[in-house]
């Protein structure tokens, strides 16, 4: 087994028309022992930026904690907010400065940019490589699945409850198919002038 | 092979956790405590490889008592489970790491209660319930079906006892005595022992 | 004196501090986990006055495909570019120091950095890495000197050759080149054959797909085509698998408002 799937779980990102979503399943295991079913693997960095970290989950909160540290050093210093963009080349560089000791992670970025309130998402591997695709990215143990979902449910410009409910078939149907995610889900939408945080119901087994 | 139990109320923390130390196949103590009193209102209950938990635990217990001495309060439950966790999260990367697993239990006037799960890799979550070592597989399922939002203490000691009572029932090895503690807004106290003899005429479907 | 609060202000270079951790770790019988691999077609030729870089597109983690359209050739400064092949962090890093390292040095010199140093670094940085950097390079650029082709090897050797092939497609591309390379082509004739040769990767090896991206280098001139040629187009939808508002059940929302109201007042500085 993976050593990124000691402790299972799934995060995907997608870009909509002005806005973005990210979405976290809520396992959180020993291997096949389920430990808790409310570890939202997502965090809240910015007003409008959102940070989603799959893998070990010692290495999740060491590497949230780093990068938390780096942010308010970088914020501290400019005085103003951090983007997406440069967040990510900063997490990218982190990384990769372990690149011979690495964390065991996945991270996935999504946010608006301050300024332009552009989308932005972005996922890395555990060396962080940046992947900036225009569609949507996907890290954690049902990655294939989500991949597949995500191939056939996602389209160009979609609205927010469109997207919501994209993504949210595409997370469920795809951790559905793997025993070490699930457990419940929530979807993050960002846009311009709101945040939506909702609960989804999923199967519990 | 040794065993913690922890369970969160809404006022309250409880831990049980074997009194047997072993080593190898020989057991040396029935009478040992693995549920250490941190401060007024910190429990922290370790097991793991023999010597670390004694070790690492008197080691987090100091620095919290010296946080006290330096600033004139204590560490809140929350920040002391943080302060353990980076600890063991930095010793797994030195020459010498601690091979633990443990709660850390309190009860903070202003957070609540707060019971946190630490393993050997220094992962971390908050909790409402949960165990450690090869008998915490016999309780995940009792945890599930007795728990609930406004357990009682009185409720939690019984929902231990379900729990030892499966563990002597089918665990291979003999955890014959459990120590309980409870930390709540009076701090900490040492229950009954939950052993063998103790429950001899507990019914647990009642 | 460091702040014993704030200990962790990052050094420069590599940080080995997880390496025992991960080396226990994976001595416990975990699998060590998959990094992003450009399995990779990249080649490079020199045609009668200039060269043409090309790539393919694809990124691999493992059997899945991770990037369907990621950029393989890399700048490193306005006359010198760089296809990259191998661990794709070590690539974009690698030749994003280099970049850095030769606009320092174009700067201090006040001169065009010519092809054979940004080789000679990259070689000897690669070297001193002793392959653990795995960075498969196709270097391409044009000087005073001339147009230069250099394949660089993760271990830091390094060939200058008229035409070059790198990555697991290197093979099926080759095969373009032997039969069809000559000396002195014109601009036409080398980019379809290189678009030809990364074709052949594309549909030929499993490592490399999707499209072609291609850079010309001229005397006084680039042109980065980014995307030449889309040669796996995804098939048009038929149907709409759009979902009716309210198929996925909710538990709770929460909407937080971000509407930020501002107000600005002028305020008199300074009073003649």
């Amino acid at each position: 087994m993976s050593i990124l799937a000691y402790n299972g779980g799934c995060v995907v990102a997608m870009r909509g028309k002005d806005c973005v979503a990210i979405a976290t399943d809520h396992r959180f295991g020993v291997q096949a022992q389920t430990i808790s079913t409310d570890f939202k693997k997502v965090f809240h960095i910015a007003p409008r930026m959102f940070l989603g970290l799959t893998g070990l989950q010692t290495d999740i909160l060491t590497v949230r904690d780093r990068l938390m540290f780096r942010k308010n050093i970088y914020e501290t210093k400019e005085n103003r907010e951090m983007a997406p963009k440069p967040f990510s080349a900063m997490l990218s560089s982190f990384l990769y400065e372990h690149r011979f000791g690495p964390y065991f992670i996945e991270p996935v970025v999504a946010g608006l940019d301050p300024k332009t309130m552009k989308p932005f998402i972005c996922n890395m591997d555990l060396i962080g490589c940046p992947n900036e695709p225009d569609d949507f990215v996907v890290a954690g143990t049902c990655a294939e699945q989500l991949y597949g979902m995500c191939e056939t449910l996602w389209r160009p410009d979609l609205e927010p409850d469109q997207l919501f409910e994209v993504i949210a078939q595409s997370m469920v149907n795809a951790f559905d198919r793997d025993a070490m995610s699930g457990w419940g889900a929530t979807v993050f939408i960002i846009e311009k002038d709101k945040i939506t945080e909702r609960s989804l119901k999923t199967r519990m087994d | 092979m040794e065993t913690l139990l922890g369970i969160k109320g809404p006022d309250f923390v409880m831990l049980a956790a074997d009194t047997t130390h072993a080593h190898s196949v020989i057991v040396m103590k029935e009478d040992e405590n693995k549920i250490h009193k941190v401060a007024d209102n910190l429990l922290i209950s370790t097991v793991g490889e023999s010597g670390d938990t004694e070790q690492f635990t008197e080691f987090i217990a100091k620095n919290i008592a010296l946080y006290k001495m330096r600033n004139g309060y204590d560490l809140s439950p929350r920040s002391a489970a943080h302060f353990t966790r980076k600890n063991l999260a930095e010793s797994l990367r030195s020459r010498t790491r601690y091979q633990v697993f443990m709660f850390v239990a309190g009860y903070d006037p202003n957070e609540g209660p707060e019971l946190t799960f630490i393993d050997y890799l220094a992962s971390s979550k908050s909790l409402n319930y949960a165990g450690h070592g090869y008998g915490s597989m016999f309780c995940a399922s009792i945890f599930d079906r007795y728990w609930h939002p406004n357990i009682t203490q009185e409720e939690a000691y019984d929902v231990l006892k379900k729990c030892v009572l499966e563990i002597q029932k089918r665990l291979i090895v003999n955890l014959k005595n459990f120590s309980v503690a409870v930390v709540d807004k009076n701090g900490v106290r040492h229950l009954d022992q939950i052993s063998a003899k103790s429950l001899v005429d507990y019914n647990a479907a009642a | 004196m460091t702040l014993d609060t704030a200990p962790e202000v990052p050094r420069a270079g590599f940080n080995f501090d997880n390496c025992r951790r991960n080396a226990a770790l994976l001595q416990g019988g975990f699998k060590p986990p998959t990094t992003t691999k450009t399995g990779t077609t990249i080649v490079g030729v020199i045609y009668k006055d200039g060269v043409v870089l090309g790539a393919d597109t694809r990124a691999t983690e493992g059997p899945i495909v991770s990037d369907k359209n990621c950029a393989k050739i890399h700048y490193l400064a306005d006359n010198i570019y760089c296809c990259g092949a191998g661990t794709a962090a070590d690539t974009e890093m690698t030749t994003d120091l280099i970049s850095s390292q030769l606009e320092l040095h174009r700067l201090s010199t006040e001169r065009q950095v010519p092809v054979v140093c940004a080789n000679n670094i990259l070689k000897q940085m690669l070297f001193r890495y002793q392959g653990h950097i795995s960075a498969a390079l196709v270097l391409g650029g044009v000087d005073k000197y001339g147009p230069h082709i250099y394949c660089i090897h993760p271990h830091g050797s390094a060939d200058k050759l008229p035409y070059a092939t790198m990555g697991s497609g290197s093979l099926a591309a080759m095969a373009v080149f032997e039969s069809r390379w000559k000396p002195d082509l014109t601009e036409e004739e080398a980019k379809l054959l290189v678009r030809d040769a990364i074709a052949s990767g594309i549909f030929n090896d499993l490592g490399s797909g999707s499209n072609v991206d291609l850079c010309v280098i001229r005397k006084d001139s680039t042109e980065y085509l980014r995307n030449h040629e889309l040669a796996n187009k995804k098939g048009e939808r038929q149907l709409n698998y759009g979902f009716k508002k309210g198929t996925t059940p909710i538990l709770h929302t929460s909407i937080k408002d971000l509407q930020i109201t501002e107000r600005v007042q002028a305020v008199p500085m300074e009073i003649a």
